[in-house]
């Protein structure tokens, strides 16, 4: 009943849906494959891109915010609104299950993880994460590495 | 400050520098210990897949505080102001970054989605998940799984 972080949105959209963004994922990573001075500008945008829990964390609100307003001027069953409203968050904080889902991941709202998937397939086609492999190096000059290219900010 | 934050980051720019710092720290303290442990990493990524980040918390939080607020209204209606004071903030959260109850996960050691994902990166580098090279195909399949 209680979802795995990682799995709570894909496990509540279609298979098609899920398949699609990560198609369209792939055709980016291709694109800027051919075209890596294009690389920081994307990087900039995927900071800016509204995941899918920014927009139901907005969406929920307004629409609990409307059902009370209008509970007070418009009677108290308006209340159900509100009371649905977070039924569902709490569904969707547990188990993933929301609503407006779907509608959400076919308009192409991706999670914090898918957007991080394409952040770090730039990064590393950028070449930022190269010299982990080398195996030449002591354990903890690798770890640094590491820690240093995947940073949310690098510096 | 800006009205709309940027989504990757709105939640670290309204938390306290230091607090932020020993969560880095922490990050940097468990890619260095996977590295000298390499065999243990795998369940260590299965770990990162369920750590609860702070937008799963704050929306179960705000919901059942929401929630009990519209039941309690039935007895006393001005409970209907503390539900529409936590998803006021709950919005100012969804917009901006901050709300009440954030200082206080993120010194529990709450972390964002971002933040739990650069754990997860620096992992899946040193197993060598992206180890064959920068073969646009094969990498989106590598960062995938």
């Amino acid at each position: 009943m209680v979802t795995t972080s990682a799995e709570r949105v894909p496990a509540n959209t279609s298979e098609k849906l899920n398949e699609r963004i990560w198609d369209e994922m792939e055709h980016r990573i291709v694109f800027y494959a051919q075209h890596p001075e294009l690389i920081q500008n994307r990087l900039e945008e995927l900071d800016r891109e509204w995941d899918v829990e920014r927009l139901i964390e907005t969406e929920g609100p307004t629409m609990t915010m409307l059902g009370i307003f209008l509970s007070i001027t418009g009677g108290r069953k308006w209340l159900l609104l509100p009371l649905f409203a977070q039924g569902m968050m709490l569904t969707h904080a547990i188990q993933g299950f929301y609503p407006m889902l779907p509608l959400f991941r076919a308009l192409g709202f991706r999670t914090q993880a898918e957007i991080a998937e394409e952040r770090y397939a730039l990064r590393i086609l950028r070449g930022d994460l190269e010299s982990i492999g080398d195996a030449g190096q002591g354990t903890d000059v690798r770890a640094s590495v590491a820690f240093l290219a995947s940073r949310v900010r690098p510096t | 400050m800006s009205a709309v934050a940027m989504s990757s980051t709105r939640v670290v720019e309204q938390t306290d520098p230091r607090v932020n710092q020993r969560i880095e720290r922490q990050t940097e303290i468990n890619v260095n210990y996977y590295a000298n442990h390499p065999e243990l990493i795998d369940d260590r990524i299965r770990q990162l897949d369920a750590e609860w980040d702070v937008e799963r918390v704050l929306e179960m939080n705000s919901a059942s505080l929401t929630l009990l607020g519209l039941v309690l209204s039935t007895r006393n209606r001005s409970w209907l102001l503390f539900s529409l004071a936590i998803q006021g903030f709950f919005m100012q959260h969804a917009l901006q970054g901050w709300c009440p109850p954030l200082p206080v996960l993120r010194r529990m050691g709450f972390r964002t989605e971002a933040e739990i994902q650069s754990e997860r990166y620096a992992l899946k580098a040193l197993r060598g998940d992206f180890a064959q090279g920068a073969d646009p195909r094969r990498l989106s399949q590598a960062v995938h799984h």
